[in-house]
């Protein structure tokens, strides 16, 4: 039975103690409305009104039951309300990957700016990786991430692709220390500390690929997850280890790359057709945050030429 | 075991990708990775409309090309400076070789889509649906990414993921499984001969046939390129007569327009395939 229907009858019957009145205001004929009450009746096994006398009136059973029917449609009020909150995103829980090395201050600025926007979501932030998180995307597990490019993105709505140009960490008695930047034809024969390929190989293979396009042949990569050891490595000698700049490590030495080569591209991402103003909100603060840390949209495109095997771009 | 050991490899190249390969004798035996989603077919269009065209059209009958008229390219005719009067089959010939746009968009001009959508139906293929010729293709993406010089717009991820030319949903399309099916009936059916030898003679080395660097194993095929779309339909035939038809489809992580290893993985993914049937 739709219990829902028949309470909220039973509730404007009780308010004007006759069928008649209570049917018109319903916009219903008296019949159904003394049937629906009728089967609230047997429903319940009570019965609500005393109809013996001249005038409709609650029996001590029905004013007892009123107060709770009260509290149940109020209830379903609430449920229904809230389910349209969810739908529209406004409430609830978003779940938000970071990438491992966003940064302390940036999380803590991240979590701030995405309350400041009010959207009465409480945020859930995960720190894991590109693939794990476009993983997690995809199985519903996250419902939007600041992701590190490049990534397959034809399923993904994307926020704004801001970059950190990248430089380099040098041990403090290399003599490339002694100029401002640093050409990354200047690093030919060092060896280059590197995100393991495994993690993402698109970026790897990127990174090494226009090392080689600027005369870099690194004399080997060496694969390292972990920033301590990528610093390890600087420090012991021989190789160089790319880094944004930002709080570079004390023991070593940060220069920039000159013609900003190399650079860091992160956005923001969610599933195609899964937007809500909670993702919204956070895409948002995820912009002012990575500006604040003095990333910027690329600039300065470099020219492309396509060749006859890409079969468009005449 | 072969399928994850191709998505493994698909991953390990930057790309997602989509693959079906099946014995063309022994229908039952089939490799399959994500063989019925949906993929945008880019120039593997060509196929479905090269083949219709054989069937339904009188081949040796010309067409005039006017440069004013025709569709752009890096290719064939498309890339030619001025007007060229060609017979039907030998735009065939250009549209697959080497994927001219100009001489593909004059075919579909005498056959019409509907055409050949009707004979892919026909074919049994439920998910493949042709709805505008290269030039549209072209249209929506210049639109897409807005004014300005093209290739650089196309390598930034915000521009593609609005462009309606990487959308299935709203380009021509086909499944992995689709196309395997209409490569199969082209090479059991004894009157598909033309599209046979023009497969053949397709002159990219740099995805299928890179998989395949033996001299006594033919490669046929026909590419299909847009930004971060890789794709290669094809038929592999060894000396003892096994034959084998793949289709795989690419999209990848890179928005670089040069990307050697993912143009490769196309070739790897195939034969790690196909060795699995043989």
């Amino acid at each position: 039975m739709d219990l829902l229907r028949h309470l909220g009858n039973f509730l404007v019957v009780a308010e004007e103690l006759h069928f008649g009145r209570a049917a018109a205001r319903l916009h219903i004929s008296q019949p159904p409305l003394s049937q629906s009450i009728q089967r609230l009746e047997r429903e319940l096994g009570v019965e609500l009104f005393d109809r013996s006398g001249r005038q409709v009136a609650l029996t001590d059973g029905g004013r007892l039951l009123l107060t709770q029917a009260r509290e149940v449609l109020a209830g379903a009020d609430r449920l229904h309300a809230l389910a349209a909150r969810l739908r529209r995103g406004e409430a609830g829980t978003l779940r938000a990957g970071v990438p491992p090395d966003l940064g302390g201050k940036a999380v803590a600025a991240l979590v701030t700016a995405f309350r400041a926007r009010g959207c009465g979501v409480e945020l859930k932030l995960r720190e894991i990786g590109t693939a794990e998180q476009l993983r997690a995307l995809a199985d519903r597990g996250l419902d939007v991430g600041v992701l590190r490019h490049p990534f397959d993105t034809s399923w993904l709505g994307l926020g704004p692709v801001l970059t950190s140009p990248l430089g380099v960490l040098l041990p403090a008695d290399s003599p490339l220390t002694g100029h401002d930047a640093v050409r990354l034809g200047d690093l030919d024969g060092l060896a280059l500390v590197l995100f393991p390929r495994a993690t993402a190989p698109a970026l790897h293979d990127e990174v090494l690929t226009t090392c080689a396009r600027h005369g870099y042949a690194p004399t080997e990569v060496h694969q390292a997850a972990n920033p301590d050891f990528a610093l390890g490595l600087v420090l012991a000698g021989g190789c160089v280890a790319l880094h944004d700049g930002v709080d570079p490590p004390g023991d070593a030495v940060w220069r920039p790359l000159r013609g900003r080569p190399l650079a860091w591209r992160t956005s923001s991402a969610w599933p195609r057709g899964r937007q809500t103003p909670a993702t919204r909100a956070f895409a948002d603060a995820v912009e002012e945050v990575l500006r604040a840390k003095g990333m910027s949209p690329a600039e300065g495109t470099l020219p492309r030429f396509p060749r006859p095997a890409a079969e468009y771009l005449a | 075991m072969s399928a994850a050991r191709i998505r493994s490899a698909f991953a390990d190249a930057g790309v997602t990708g989509w693959l079906h390969a099946v014995d063309i004798d022994h229908p039952d035996r089939q490799v399959a990775v994500g063989a019925d989603e949906a993929v945008v077919l880019a120039s593997v269009f060509k196929v479905p409309l090269v083949h219709t065209a054989f069937r339904e059209v009188d081949m040796t009958a010309t067409a005039l090309l006017r440069p004013d008229h025709r569709s752009a390219g890096p290719t064939g005719v498309g890339g030619m400076l001025d007007p060229v009067t060609m017979s039907l089959r030998d735009l065939a010939y250009l549209a697959i070789t080497v994927s001219d746009n100009a001489a593909a968009d004059a075919l579909v001009d005498v056959v019409g889509l509907d055409a050949v959508n009707r004979t892919m139906a026909a074919l049994g293929l439920s998910n493949t649906l042709v709805v505008h010729r290269a030039r549209e293709v072209f249209r929506t993406l210049a639109e897409d990414a807005g004014p300005g010089d093209l290739a650089p717009k196309l390598a930034d991820p915000v521009v593609l993921s609005r462009l309606r030319a990487l959308d299935p949903r709203r380009t021509n399309r086909g499944t992995p499984r689709d196309m395997t099916t209409l490569l199969s009936a082209v090479w059991l059916d004894p009157d598909a001969a033309p599209l046979r030898r023009i497969m053949g003679m397709q002159v990219w080395p740099h995805r299928l046939a890179s998989g395949f660097p033996f001299d006594d194993v033919r490669v046929a095929g026909k590419t299909g390129t847009l930004p971060t779309v890789r794709n290669e339909i094809g038929v592999v035939e060894y000396p003892d007569g096994g034959r084998y038809a793949i289709a795989v489809f690419t999209r990848s992580a890179g928005t670089a327009l040069t990307l050697p290893a993912a143009d490769a993985v196309i070739g790897t993914a195939a034969r790690l395939a196909v060795q699995r049937l043989r």
